[in-house]
């Protein structure tokens, strides 16, 4: 590959090199250069972008060697960072159990309860601010005011990154996208308005209310179930037939699909195992989601022009 | 010629990757005020090639992972000739580290130093 002769042609090769690599290393390597890039110019105001750049591929390295030492970094976090993987299991019973082992279930359901507070959040104020924004915009102060809004969602968009890769162990990016320099105001605005991936952030701020509903709904039921079912046996050897005037047959009654019946220690003991299935059951679509929406925040929040 | 040229390049490469956390902290321990990566980097180049050995890019990795452990902290402040820089400076906990790690490297040169003199003898 030749020299770059522009900042621009820089980043271009940076990104051609780290081709194939997670989009957000990607995004995050393109603002350490850039700003490593335009520090160096501002330095000498003088000098030409060609010949700043011909110093810099010596100094900070050319963009194969960038893209070769980001990725190593990547591999090296990874593994620092990430907990061990759970050990792999064979058998039919250990995989199902064996979620329970896994700390990223925890994290996805962790996430599940916690997306209700962050989802209306992120809807209350997307709608908010595009309705106000929208309503302004005859003002002149609305102009300011959709750009502000505009730089409160990338910051949102940011923090929920941060989230998401706490939680769901997904690599989001550390770093905003550098703004585009050399841009009159009124362009720079433009492009907020006219970049697919504002938008993308917009409709994920929005899809997290009616995301954050369900997934909050899913998780307490279903562990409110399965805990109540587990219980059972417990509640039978403390209820000795006392609260039976609060059932229509004068009995606590269960029916398991062939007529019901009293209710005996044995039907306590298999509503029991149920609930403890279910539990397991519920762990895996906890980690299931957890993936999914996993990739649902790596889509949109990470803009396709980085991939 | 180009095997001996080769291992040394991954000798550096691998000395740097621990002395690299290290002198980023000092550096920013050392420094009366906060800091950016290209200051930094402008920093070392001045001491020459030993205190990091390799490409300047690899500084700002590693500085994201020290303010991800919590050992600095960053802001980013818009400056008036140039692109917003993003400044960085040592926390309570960093120093604290740093003061381990110290200690730590004190003692792996001096152990090393011995071995190799006593090599020359």
């Amino acid at each position: 590959m030749n020299t770059p002769r522009t900042i621009a042609e820089y980043l271009e090769q940076l990104r051609a090199a780290l081709r194939g690599a997670d989009p957000a290393l990607v995004q995050d390597a393109l603002y350490d250069a850039e700003e490593h890039l335009r520090a160096e110019l501002a330095e000498q105001p003088g000098r030409s972008e060609a010949e700043m750049l011909q110093k810099v591929v010596g100094s900070y390295g050319a963009p194969e060697e960038v893209a070769e030492i980001y990725r190593d970094q990547e591999i090296k976090i990874q593994r620092a960072l990430r907990p061990p993987p759970p050990p792999r299991r064979r058998s039919l019973p250990g995989r199902f159990f064996g979620v329970a082992a896994d700390p990223r279930t925890y994290g996805a359901l962790f996430y599940m309860l916690l997306a209700l507070a962050t989802g209306i959040f992120y809807f209350v104020w997307v709608t908010t601010g595009l309705a106000l924004s929208a309503g302004l915009s005859v003002l002149i102060v609305g102009l300011l005011f959709a750009v502000l809004f505009f730089a409160t969602v990338r910051v949102l968009s940011l923090v929920e990154g941060r989230i998401v890769e706490a939680m769901l162990g997904v690599r989001m990016p550390r770093r905003p996208i550098y703004p585009a320099q050399g841009l009159t105001l009124m362009r720079r605005i433009g492009r907020m308005f006219t970049d697919v991936h504002t938008w993308t952030t917009l409709c994920y701020m929005w899809l997290m209310l009616p995301l954050g509903i369900t997934y909050f709904t899913l998780a307490v039921t279903l562990l409110a179930v399965s805990l109540a079912l587990i219980g059972a046996p417990l509640a039978w050897a403390f209820d000795h037939g006392r609260f039976d005037s609060w059932f229509v047959f004068r009995h606590a009654t269960i029916d398991w699909g062939y007529g019901p019946h009293a209710m005996g220690w044995g039907d306590a003991a298999a509503m029991c195992a149920v609930g403890i299935v279910l539990l397991f059951a519920t762990l895996h679509l906890a980690r299931g989601i957890g993936r999914l929406h996993g990739q649902i925040a790596k889509h949109m929040l990470v803009p396709r022009a980085a991939a | 010629m180009d095997d001996t040229a080769s291992l040394l390049k991954k000798f550096q490469k691998e000395l740097s990757a621990g002395t690299v956390s290290l002198v980023l902290l000092a550096v920013l321990g050392q420094s009366r005020q906060p800091l950016y990566g290209y200051q930094i980097a402008k920093r070392l180049e001045e001491l020459g090639e030993g205190a990091l050995a390799g490409k300047q890019s690899a500084l700002y990795p590693v500085l994201r992972n020290l303010e991800a452990a919590g050992l600095l902290a960053s802001e980013v402040e818009p400056s008036v000739s140039g692109p917003p820089r993003r400044y960085y400076r040592i926390t309570r906990p960093g120093r604290e580290v740093l003061r381990e790690w110290i200690d730590a490297w004190n003692a792996t040169r001096d152990s090393v130093d011995k071995v190799l003199q006593g090599e020359l003898r």
